[in-house]
Order: structure tokens, then C-alpha cells, then sequence
């Protein structure tokens, strides 16, 4: 479906010393430095799949995605999606893509949202009988009906995305490009937005690739991340094996009826405050039943809970933190 | 050639639809109407009466009468007006360079000059075409010209061609941006500039600008030379042949302004998000 092979991206960045000195000495004799955005870039995406591409701000997320969605073109390498070189057949592969940025709307500002997607309709030349039935569709997923008549300057910014995630539908790309596409948005907003892409992919078979900082999308949405650091490729593969791989543990929290919390030998005990001490252990090494059996010959507990190791264990590491 | 025709009908279908949300638009901001309709007219009907009072005072200019003035003047502000219309939007994209605005346009299977010019249509030029039309009859009656076929089809091709050299002027100037990567809004010099140079018989300059005009910058072929040819005001200029060569430069200069529109896309950078 989309086959991305040694995707680099340089830009000349002009250097400049401060001061009104450096300022003058950049006009006569600018320092020019090559920066390596994005380095290298090779993996295959099969249709129906939901990427997401974490990694810290700078990293090269959105320039990945912005050359794969045929806006950025890249210094070297190239983007196949089914099999065409978006670069040199951007016109005719973007048939096949839609492209939501999070800040950005490419919405009329001025008329109403119906306006946009007639617009749309013209653009992608979309017939009216699959126009109507892709709308009636969306408007499942996202009651996008309701605010159809409404200018977009009138919008809130979860209207306005939930409107440009139907403008980028009403083609029915095989491929939906996010990028960090909740950002700003409130606990609802967020939750209709998962929810319609868990839809689209699953009804429509869209493959759906999505740059974000947001735990709970990536928990909900991705099984395959791809982690991106100073332009290159970290990880890539299934979210649950990364974790299992980069944080293979668990951790036990024990609340004690006094203050002695006994030490468990294949335990590393991470806290203990007061009545409370928390216990991290290896999954693959022991189970939580065991430790807690174990704990009991010495000291009487009141409660327990199991956090698991989590994706915001993975950023920490990926991110350098 | 089925291609290029079921092309051809896709973008007159677009256009279409475009056309009609700039209307809306307008209608949306009732308000911004009455203020263009009045300050962009008296713009030039202003600069028609400095003309008629210096023509009164001084006879002629340049050898070129009162009538001829008006027409050469008139014929000016129609492809102002009609570059007004299409090709304002090239006054800005150094902005759309810097903010990232040609994403979207680069994610839609349509021509990304096609749609940063026509998405932005501006159908407020057409008050600038109302004095221009105006003065432009008003010198047609003066100098007496036979209205023939011959001559409505010189007047468009001249238009035409006329307005093609001002959008691709803008076009150039404008592609600048994606090399700087920094955004000058240089409407306002290349408006000044155009004013002076097409609305006035451009043989009043020193020579070393005329060649330039005429040569490197060809705005010499907006009106001057074509209107030279067509009111025979100069028998060096083949009346037939020029209003041709008018288009022939407009498209060179389409053409040379796409080319280099392209080249600096592809060092587009977008925009941080």
C-alpha cells in the first residue's frame, strides 16, 4: 500500500551570530548549515493498518508525513503509495489520500461548512449519488448534519476538526494522513475523533497514519508505532511487543496495615511512604500472585493494585528523558 | 486529447464552483462592497483627470493626443483590472511560502497555481474594470476607430496577452519567496511601476529604460507597443501582427513564471507545525 524507501530530507539552515554584528556578518558571508531532518526512512505500510509516528517536537514526524502525503519533496528516496511516486504523480495519487493537519483547516473561513465540502465535491469529482451516501455515512460516525448549515468562523475548534475530517473523507481515500489531529481538543472531542477512525478503518478499510503526543490516541488507536528521534527510525512494530521489549516490567503497589513493608528478594522496591510501597518486577521473571503470597508470610496487606508498564515508559525512553 | 478535454471541463467545473463561494462571500460582507466600489474607481478616474489636465495644459505628450492618451490609458486599466482579478493572489505568496499555505493545495489533485489563484479569485477587481472600460470607449470615440471584427479581436488578444505579462510579472516576483523564504509585499511597487509604465506612452522614458521595458521586463507590450501599432501612431509597428505578439509575450512570460514557480516548490518547506 504505501512503501517508503530511504526517505531523507536536508534543508540549509542559515546560521546566524547574534547581535546586530552577526546580523551584518550573515548579509556579507551567511554561514549555511545542512540539517538532516529526516534520514533514511524505509518501511512498508499495508492497507488497513493504523501507524502511529511518535517522537519528541523536531523530530521529523511531521516532515515524514508531509513528504508521504506529497507536500514536502524529498531530497532523496521516494513514497509509493499503490505502488506510484506521490512526488511525481502527486496529482493523480492524491485521488487516494486525505490529509488532515491539526491547526490547519481547509475549510472557507467565511461560508457555511456544506460550502467547503460542495467545493470538495467539484474538486475530487465526486458523483452525487456517492457524495450523498459517503455524507450520510460520516454523519453516522460524527453528526456532522448538525453543524452543516453553521458558518466555520462560528465553530469551535472540535466542530471545525470534526469538519475537516469529513472533508477529507468525502473522496474516500484508501489513506488518511493526521497530523497530531487532537491537539487542543476537549475529553469529547477527542473520544468522536478516535471513535471515527476506529470506524473509517474498520468499515471503510482505510489505512490511517497519524503523528501524535497524545497517550490515550495511541493507546486506542495504533497497533504499530513508529518511533521517530533526530530524523531517524527508533523502533518500529507492534506497540504491546515494544513495550514488552523496551519496558518488560510491571509494578506492584501494596498497602500495608502498619509501616513495615518487607523487601522482596526478585523485587526492586521503587517507593515506600508509609503504609504504601510500590514493588517493580520483571513479567517474564515472576507474577504478582507469587510476590503478593510471598509478602503475606511477613506482613498483614490491606490492598493491592498492578500498574503496567506503559506507553508513557516508551515516549520517556524515546524521547531521551 | 479526450484527456486534456475532460481536463479542460474538470478545471471550467471547479472554476465554476469557485466562482460562485466568491460571490457568496461577498455577500457574507456586504459592507466591504460599498467601499470598493467607490475608492477603486476614483483611483483611476482620478489618474484619467491628472492626465486630461497635463494634455490640456501642455497639447500632447510625447506626440500622443488627448484621444490616444485615453485609449492607451483605458486599455491599461482593463488588464490591470483583469490581473486584478486573477492574479492579485501572486502579490501574497511570499505569506503563503512562509505559513505553510501551500500544503493544501499540493494534497489536491488539481494545478497548485491553478488553485492558489483561482481558490482566491477576487471578484472586487471588477470595480477597477468599470473606469478602465469607460475611459478606454471615451478615447475609442476620440480617435475616431473603425469598431470592426478585426479590431474586438486585437483588443482581447491584446488583453489577453496584456494580462498574462502583469500575472506572470507577479508569478516571478512572487516565487522569489520560496528561495528567500521571507515574505515582502511587493504589490504595492509593482503597481506603481506597471502605472507608470503602461499608462503612459513609454517612449517618453530614456532609451536604456525602454529597452529595458521592451526586453528584460517586458511591460512594454501590456499597451504601449500594441496601441502604438493598433492607432498607427508609429508605422515602424505592423498593426496586425503586434496585439499577436503582445500574447505571444504574455505566454512566454506564463510559461517562463510557471517554470520557475515549480522549481521553487520543490524547495518548499512548509511550515512547523
Amino acid at each position: 500500500m504505501i512503501d517508503v524507501q530511504d526517505l531523507s530530507k536536508d534543508y540549509v539552515q542559515k546560521r546566524k551570530d547574534p547581535g546586530l554584528r552577526g546580523a551584518l556578518k550573515g548579509l556579507v558571508k551567511p554561514e549555511r548549515k545542512l540539517v538532516h531532518a529526516v534520514r533514511d526512512l524505509s518501511f512498508l505500510i499495508r492497507e488497513g493498518e493504523i501507524v502511529g509516528f511518535i517522537g519528541p517536537n523536531g523530530a521529523g514526524k511531521s516532515t515524514t508525513i508531509k513528504m508521504m502525503s506529497g507536500i514536502l519533496t524529498p531530497t532523496k528516496g521516494r513514497v509509493l503509495i499503490d505502488g506510484r511516486d506521490i512526488t511525481r504523480y502527486r496529482k493523480e495519487v492524491v485521488r487516494n489520500i486525505g490529509v488532515v493537519f491539526g491547526q490547519r483547516t481547509q475549510l472557507n473561513w467565511d461560508l457555511r461548512l456544506g460550502e467547503s465540502f460542495e467545493l470538495l465535491k467539484h474538486i475530487y469529482q465526486i458523483d452525487q449519488s456517492d457524495y450523498d451516501r459517503t455524507l450520510d455515512e460520516l454523519d453516522q460516525i460524527l453528526g456532522i448534519k448538525e453543524i452543516i448549515d453553521k458558518p466555520v468562523r462560528q465553530m469551535s475548534l472540535g466542530q471545525r476538526v470534526k469538519g475537516d475530517l469529513v472533508a477529507s473523507m468525502l473522496h474516500s481515500p484508501k489513506v488518511l494522513f493526521l497530523d497530531e489531529p487532537t491537539i487542543g481538543l476537549d475529553v469529547s472531542a477527542k473520544f468522536a475523533l478516535r471513535k471515527f477512525i476506529k470506524e473509517i478503518n474498520r468499515v471503510r478499510k482505510t489505512t490511517v497514519i497519524l503523528t501524535t503526543h497524545d497517550l490515550g490516541d495511541i493507546q486506542e488507536l495504533c497497533e504499530r508505532i513508529i518511533i521517530i528521534n533526530h530524523g531517524v527510525m527508533m523502533e518500529d512494530g507492534n506497540l504491546s511487543q515494544i513495550v514488552d521489549r523496551i519496558a518488560p516490567y510491571k509494578t506492584l503497589v501494596v498497602e500495608y496495615y502498619d509501616e513495615a513493608a518487607p523487601e522482596h528478594p526478585r523485587c526492586e522496591m521503587i517507593l515506600h511512604d508509609g503504609n504504601v510501597a510500590k514493588y517493580r518486577f520483571l513479567k517474564n521473571d515472576i507474577t504478582a500472585a507469587d510476590i503478593i503470597a510471598d509478602l503475606s508470610k511477613t506482613a498483614s496487606i490491606k490492598d493491592v493494585s498492578i500498574e503496567e508498564a506503559g506507553i508513557d515508559d516508551i515516549i520517556k525512553i524515546a524521547y531521551g528523558a | 486529447m479526450g484527456k486534456v478535454f475532460r481536463e479542460l471541463i474538470h478545471y471550467m467545473d471547479v472554476t465554476a464552483q469557485v466562482i460562485k463561494m466568491a460571490v457568496m462571500t461577498i455577500i457574507e460582507y456586504p459592507s466591504n462592497i460599498v467601499g470598493w466600489m467607490i475608492s477603486n474607481p476614483l483611483q483611476f478616474i482620478m489618474g484619467f483627470a491628472i492626465i486630461k489636465f497635463v494634455v490640456e495644459s501642455f497639447g500632447e505628450i510625447n506626440g500622443w493626443n488627448y484621444g490616444q492618451l485615453a485609449f492607451l490609458y483605458g486599455l491599461s486599466v482593463i488588464s490591470h483590472a483583469l490581473s486584478m482579478i486573477f492574479f492579485v493572489q501572486g502579490w501574497f505568496m511570499g505569506y503563503y511560502v512562509i505559513d505553510g499555505d501551500f500544503d493544501r493545495y499540493l494534497t489536491r489533485p488539481l494545478g497548485v497555481l491553478y488553485q492558489f489563484f483561482f481558490t482566491n479569485i477576487n471578484i472586487f477587481g471588477v470595480t477597477d474594470l468599470i473606469p478602465g472600460i469607460l475611459v478606454f470607449i471615451y478615447g475609442c470615440v476620440k480617435c475616431e476607430v473603425t469598431v470592426n471584427l478585426l479590431f474586438i479581436v486585437q483588443v482581447v488578444v491584446i488583453l489577453i496577452g496584456a494580462t498574462l505579462i502583469r500575472g506572470g510579472i507577479y508569478i516571478l516576483l512572487g516565487s522569489t519567496s520560496f528561495h528567500t523564504r521571507s515574505a515582502v509585499d511587493f504589490g504595492q511597487y509593482t503597481q506603481e511601476i506597471m502605472d507608470k509604465t503602461t499608462m503612459y506612452p513609454l517612449s517618453m522614458y530614456p532609451e536604456s529604460m525602454q529597452f529595458i521595458l521592451t526586453y528584460l521586463i517586458p511591460v512594454g507590450w501590456i499597451s504601449f507597443y500594441p496601441v502604438s501599432a493598433l492607432l498607427g501612431i508609429d508605422s515602424a509597428y505592423n498593426a496586425v501582427l503586434v496585439p499577436f505578439i503582445t500574447l505571444g509575450v504574455g505566454i512566454l512570460v506564463m510559461i517562463v513564471a510557471g517554470v520557475y514557480f515549480d522549481v521553487g516548490l520543490r524547495k518548499y518547506e512548509s511550515a512547523g507545525n
